[in-house]
């Protein structure tokens, strides 16, 4: 359990980088006034991030992936519970990948 | 704290129920978290770090793909400094860019809050606890409390991985072949399925995919979430009817 003295530099650094992304974006709109447009911008981004999350890993995927995407729709279409449709679509994935 | 451009029209709160409500709906993200967790600490022993330094970077950098970027950066044991270090930093902050964005658009619900409440917030938040509070924040959540329970329960996972994975290094399993790599991409899909209000918002959707297919073809790794991000609300920003002003 030691910690080597210049190790706590390089932390340091990395851990004001990572904190500044962090508290930087709630920090910054404390001068910000959200107008409609703005707020019509920020209530759009969660959805477009998930995208941005979901549509990279597809393109790099292939059948499983694509298999286990499709079932996580689906399952969400059908019984309407994020985290079930989820499990739902790894677990398909776990045993594509195992055959 | 001064509450600047919030409607002020619905009470927010932030108590323990709520925080309870958040650990619990994202439990299973947790486990996943955990096995993401179990990796790093094995890359870091790779690395030849401590414990004590393994953990330290999980609770203070709080990033995945950040910390793996460090730790590739720290080779042979050797760490960086000078020019090698800025560019550590620099990677950092790029792949950490998107939470500027997840930042600002909690600010009209977490402004509401005390500081030391909103910022400790913001401190254990990733990336699945904070889409899904912001899908039930649309669906009508009000309690801040469940943004930082559905943070926790996945921030301790990703200290108690870490550690198992520095210990276990050699024995234990491969998260990959249980799928568990997948779960933020799987929950991310379900949770926009969920949000998908209809036509209207197919706009912002084909930019953010079209955004995060190219940021993912030509920029370094990191940078398609950011870009679907702001383009989709760029997007959205631009479709903003101006009759709809007050």
């Amino acid at each position: 359990m030691s910690v080597r003295p210049d190790f706590w530099l390089f932390l340091l650094v990395l851990a004001a980088g990572s904190i500044a992304c962090r508290f930087g974006g709630f920090w910054m709109m404390r001068f910000v006034r959200i107008g409609p447009r703005l707020d019509a911008a920020l209530k759009a981004t969660p959805i477009a991030v998930m995208v941005g999350i979901a549509a990279p890993a597809a393109l790099h995927g292939g059948w499983p992936e694509w298999l286990a995407l499709a079932a996580v729709i689906i399952a969400m279409k059908v019984i309407r519970n994020d985290l079930v449709s989820a499990v739902a679509g790894v677990a398909l994935l776990a045993i594509l990948r195992a055959l | 704290m001064s509450a600047s451009g919030t409607s002020g029209e619905t009470r927010v709160t932030f108590s323990l129920a709520g925080f309870w409500r958040g650990m619990k709906a994202s439990g299973p993200l947790g486990v996943s978290v955990f096995a993401y967790g179990i990796a790093f600490g094995l890359f870091a022993k790779s690395a030849e770090m401590s414990m004590a330094e393994a953990l330290l970077m999980s609770g203070l950098v709080y990033s995945g793909s950040a910390q793996m970027a460090a730790v590739s950066a720290m080779g042979n044991g050797v760490i960086p400094s000078g020019a090698a270090a800025f560019a550590v930093v620099t990677t950092i902050l790029l792949l950490n860019a998107r939470y500027l964005l997840y930042g600002a658009s909690l600010r009209g619900w977490l402004c509401q809050v005390s500081g030391l409440q909103a910022y400790a917030t913001l401190a254990v938040l990733g990336d699945g606890n904070w889409a899904l509070s912001m899908k039930r924040h649309a669906e009508g959540e009000q309690d801040a409390g469940f943004v930082l329970g559905s943070g926790v329960i996945m921030f301790v996972p990703w200290l108690f991985g870490t550690a198992f994975g520095l210990l276990t290094a050699g024995v234990a399993a491969n998260p990959t072949a249980l799928g568990l790599d997948f779960m933020l991409v799987a929950f991310s899909t379900a949770l926009a399925v969920g949000m998908f209000k209809g036509r209207t918002q197919m706009p912002v959707l084909l930019a953010a995919i079209a955004a995060s297919t190219i940021a993912d073809r030509l920029l370094p790794p990191g940078w398609a979430v950011m870009s679907a991000g702001l383009t989709g609300g760029l997007t959205a920003w631009l479709l903003c009817k101006p009759e709809e002003q007050p």
